[in-house]
Parts: C-alpha cells; structure tokens; sequence
C-alpha cells in the first residue's frame, strides 16, 4: 500500500522531462511565429518596421496580381511535383519490396545516398546536366539532333519542376514502400488464387492497402514543395518562379519586413486550407511516427 | 486429371508474365538510380575539369580546384563554422530529445498539443521559418552570427527529427526491467544511467549523427540568420549567386562527401543497434 503512492509521484515527475524541449520550441519556435504574424500587421517604411495595426501589407498583396499570380502557380508546381513524384515513386517503392532482405539494404542506401547531402547541392548538380555546356546538350549534339546547344533545356518551369522532383522524391518513396512492407503478402495470394489477374490484384488489393502512405508522401511532397526557394532560385529563371522567391527578396532587397510576414502568413494559411481539404484523412502525427 | 493439366497450363504463362513484370521493374529501378546519380556523378568529373568554365567538354584531370578550396580561408573558415555548429547543436538537440522522448512515456496534460508544437519546425515552410527567425531576433537586438543565432535555430530545426527517430526505440523498450530496477531501490537516474541508456545507447548515437548532418546540411533558415558570418551552405550559396566560380563542383564534392560520410556512419551504427536488438528480442 506505501508503495504505490511513492510510484505515482515517480511517474509524474518524469513528465517534467519534456520541459526542457517544450520550453526551447515555445521560445524558439512558437514566438517567432506570433511575432512574423504580429508583423504583419505593422508598417514598414525606409526607416524600420514600426508596430502599428493596419490591413494596408494585405492590401497591397490583394492589389498587385503578382502575388496572386505567383502563388497560384506555386501551388501549381506543387501540385504537378506532388503527382510526377508518385507516379516515379510508387513503382520504385514497389520494386525495393521485391528484393530479399540483404540486397533490400542495400538498396535502400543507396537510395537515401544522395539525399544525405544538402540540398543547395543537390539542386546544384542540375546546373551542369541542363545548362549550355551541359551533359544533355552535348549528347544531343554528339547525336545530331541539334547543332547548337539548347537554351530552353533551363531556367524555365520545366526546369523547376525537375529539380523539385529530385529533391524530393524520397519523402514519397519511403512512406509507400513502409505501407507496401507492411502489406500481407497473403492477401495477394489469396486475390490469386481466387482467380483475380496481376492488374485486377494490384488495384483492387495492393494500391488500395498503400494509400496510407501514398497519402503521406502526397502530404509531405507538397508541402515541401509550396515552401520551395533554393530549387526555382537557381533553375527555374524569372517564368519558373515560386512564393519563396516573392517573400525572400523582402528581406534580402528592399527591406519590407511587414509586407514580407503578410506574405509568409498568406503562404502558411493557403497551405494549411489545402491540408484541410485534401489532407484531412492523414494524420499528420502518423506520418512521422511511423516513418 | 484434366484439373491439374490445367493448372500447369496456365502456371507457365503466369510464371512468364510474372518474370518479365520482375525484369520491367529491375530496369526502371536502374533508370531511376541513374536518374539519382548521373548528376552528382558529372559533378564529381567535373570537379577534376581544367576548365575556367564549369561544364564539358572534359579538357584535362587536374586537382588544382581542390587545392583553391583547401587554399581558401573563407571556404576553411566556413567548413570549421559548419563542422562546430553541428557537433554542439547535434549535441544539445540530442540531450533534449532523449529528456522530451523519456517524458513522452508518460501521459500528461497538454501532450497533443506538444505534439503539434514539436512538428511546427518541420512542417513550417522553411522560407517561413527563416525569416519570422529573422525579425525574432533583429527585434530581441541579438548580433546574428553562429553561436547567437545560427545555433538556436539549428537545434530547433534538429529537435523534431531527433524526437522522431528517438521516440519508437524508447517507447518500445521492455518497462518491466526499470521497474523491477526501481522497485529494488534504484533511484530514476540510475534507472536511467544503468538500464535505460545502455539499452538506448547505440540509438542515441545514430540520432546524434543524423542530427550532425541535418545541421551541416541546413541552410534555408541559416541563409537569413547568420548575418555576415558563413557556414559551408550559405557560402556555396553565395558563391552561386555571385558568379560561377570554377571551383564550385570541388566545393560541392566536399561537401557531399562529408555529409554522405556522416550519414553512413551513423546508417551503420543505427543498424547494427536494430539487428542487436532484434537478436536480443529473439533469444529472450
């Protein structure tokens, strides 16, 4: 009877060890975030951003279609990202639940290989495949499809959306081959065996039982995708342009901290409402705990 | 037995059909690896390209873009900024990820909500992110440099990631040995010292690497608060957006060799943690 009391004090005192890092996210997470949104209703002008209220930094995003421009063709690009990366994605994620379990190792590092490294460089690496004196342009050359090199191969959309898959593609990858390894192979033999062909198993058993993860990996691709700024700075050129590359010049150019936080605060809510209408059956904390 | 006769009849085509579907699936796995790694390998060529412009066609092999790297205080300057940055944010977002982790076994108030707290870092737009630390600090008047701000912002980047790969291993360890270790007597930092941390040990360690390379590899939220100062990223970066220095698929080799050697390491270490408990779990 002494002993249980003594126990539940015990238990409760090690929820205290959360402290420490719930502290550190509400200082260094949280709070910056009230102040960005704060911001965003402040005034900025050649002389500082000074505290105000006022709707004027959402008028002016309101008034100049750019933004609205820029940020449908955001979501555009995200959207586009999203479905290239499945589509390459599921048959990858498909073929490495195939392999036995020493070769799947294997396999599976080299496939987390070039996404271990920083992204500036992995987006860097398309510089040299599509630019002028580019791999591409020399095999199309040494091919004789054209005589001068093509320019249109980058800077452009096009370009952006590659670069984006590239950089990508494994937070696709890698929750569709959990859902699929966490397949019963037994079902599969069972829609066999009761006559269903490969096709008619695959879309009526496998592609159904790894929506879970092709959910998550759509999530977790667009999101990624909407925030993008590194990848379209450096390939995509004026036409391949996305939001991240309208909020940064705020700070890097002109200095416009308010109109910036409207701009971020304008970015978060449009993803948020689109996680809502078409994320609602993921669960986001799933997607992390699981991965 | 016309049953049977049947059934071979129709294995061979099926058994046809199932090889070349398996064949079709090899070669679109080796498109996609060549997809992965055609870039990087050309960069790593290109590294080695006398040429003043970066790209082909291949002239001559030479190393003097390595030595311009070796050769550069800025580039030292910034990979020591980037190596010191990760050990010590790695080390502190590690510690608060074990104590968050260890706290999360239990049930408290408000535990969904952390939840959501803890996922703020990585599911906010890392422009979005950068910047609202940015304004954060300029307003608390803190000097942006490396260890005012950069390192602040790196541990609350690593944190959740460090959480993530930390929770499952600590909420699927047996509790019954801590609590026979603790119905004995043992006070709960020997519990943790003795039982626990053994037990998590290797885990840890692979979290610490991971989160190493997660910070040497940041650069969107270092990009706006590192101020003048540099790290490994943020000077590559610069370099990209002044002009096409030469050297810059050297600088790019260095960089994805140490962090790809990081990684693996720390791969290694994680998995050879996982196998031993496998077998642990399995003789018991």
């Amino acid at each position: 009877m002494r002993a249980t009391p003594v126990r539940r004090s015990w238990v409760d005192l090690r929820a205290l060890l959360v402290l420490p890092a719930a502290v550190w996210l509400l200082i260094f997470a949280v709070a910056p975030l009230v102040m960005l949104a704060t911001m965003s209703f402040w005034t900025s002008s050649i002389f500082g951003t000074t505290p105000d209220f006022t709707l004027d930094n959402y008028w002016v995003i309101a008034q100049n279609p750019i933004y609205l421009q820029v940020l449908l063709q955001t979501l555009r690009i995200a959207a586009t990202v999203t479905l290239i990366s499945l589509l390459i994605s599921y048959p990858m994620a498909y073929f490495l639940t195939t392999l036995p379990e020493g070769k799947k190792a294997i396999f599976l590092v080299l496939l987390f290989l070039p996404f271990w490294t920083s992204f500036v460089v992995r987006s860097f690496v398309w510089l040299p495949m599509l630019g002028r004196n580019g791999l591409i342009n020399l095999i199309l050359i040494k091919l004789g499809v054209t005589s001068q090199p093509l320019e249109w191969l980058i800077y452009n959309e096009g370009a952006t959306h590659l670069g984006l898959v590239y950089v990508y593609t494994l937070f696709m990858i890698l929750p569709v081959y959990l859902s699929l390894e966490r397949l019963d192979p037994k079902l599969i033999e069972a829609a066999t065996d009761l006559g269903a062909g490969p096709v008619r198993t695959f879309l009526r058993v496998t592609l159904p039982l790894s929506m879970p993860g092709v959910l998550s990996g759509c999530v977790m691709v667009f999101l990624l995708g909407c925030g993008a700024y590194v990848t379209p700075q450096l390939l995509g050129g004026t036409s391949g342009m996305m939001f991240g590359n309208v909020i940064a010049p705020q700070y890097t150019v002109t200095n416009n901290w308010a109109l910036g936080a409207a701009l971020s605060v304008l970015l978060i809510f449009v993803i948020f409402v689109c996680l809502v209408l078409f994320g609602r059956r993921v669960r986001l904390n799933d997607i992390f705990l699981k991965v | 037995m016309p049953a049977d006769v049947a059934s071979t009849q129709a294995a061979s085509p099926a058994q046809y059909g199932g090889r070349m579907r398996a064949l079709a699936l090899g070669a679109y796995a080796g498109i996609f690896y060549c997809f992965l790694y055609v870039p990087i390998i050309l960069l790593a060529i290109l590294s080695f390209n006398d040429s003043q412009t970066i790209g082909l066609p291949f002239r001559n092999f030479t190393l003097r873009w390595y030595s311009d790297v070796v050769n550069s205080p800025e580039i030292l300057k910034s990979i020591v900024n980037s190596v010191l940055l990760g050990i010590v944010s790695a080390s502190i977002a590690t510690v608060l990820a074990v104590l968050l982790a260890l706290g999360f076994r239990q049930e408290f108030r408000f535990k969904g909500l952390l939840m959501k707290i803890i996922l703020l870092p990585i599911l906010i737009p890392g422009i979005v992110g950068g910047v609202a630390e940015l304004m954060f600090f300029g307003y608390g008047n803190i000097p942006f440099g490396v260890w005012t701000t950069a390192l602040p912002v790196h541990v609350t980047w690593v944190l959740p990631f460090a959480f993530f790969t930390l929770f499952p291993r600590l909420h699927g360890l047996d509790r019954s040995l801590e609590e026979a270790a603790a119905d004995l007597g043992a006070r709960p930092f020997m519990v943790f010292r003795r039982i626990v941390f053994p037990l998590i040990k290797s885990g840890v360690v692979a979290t610490a690497m991971f989160a190493f390379t997660l910070s040497f590899d940041e650069f969107i939220h270092t990009l706006f608060v590192i101020g003048s100062q540099r790290t490994v990223p943020v000077h590559l970066w610069t370099l990209l957006s002044d002009q096409m220095v030469p050297f810059l698929p050297a600088v790019g080799v260095v960089v994805m060799a140490v962090s790809m050697l990081v990684s693996l390491v720390g791969f290694a270490i994680s998995a050879r943690a996982d196998s031993g408990s496998a077998q642990q779990s399995k003789t018991r």
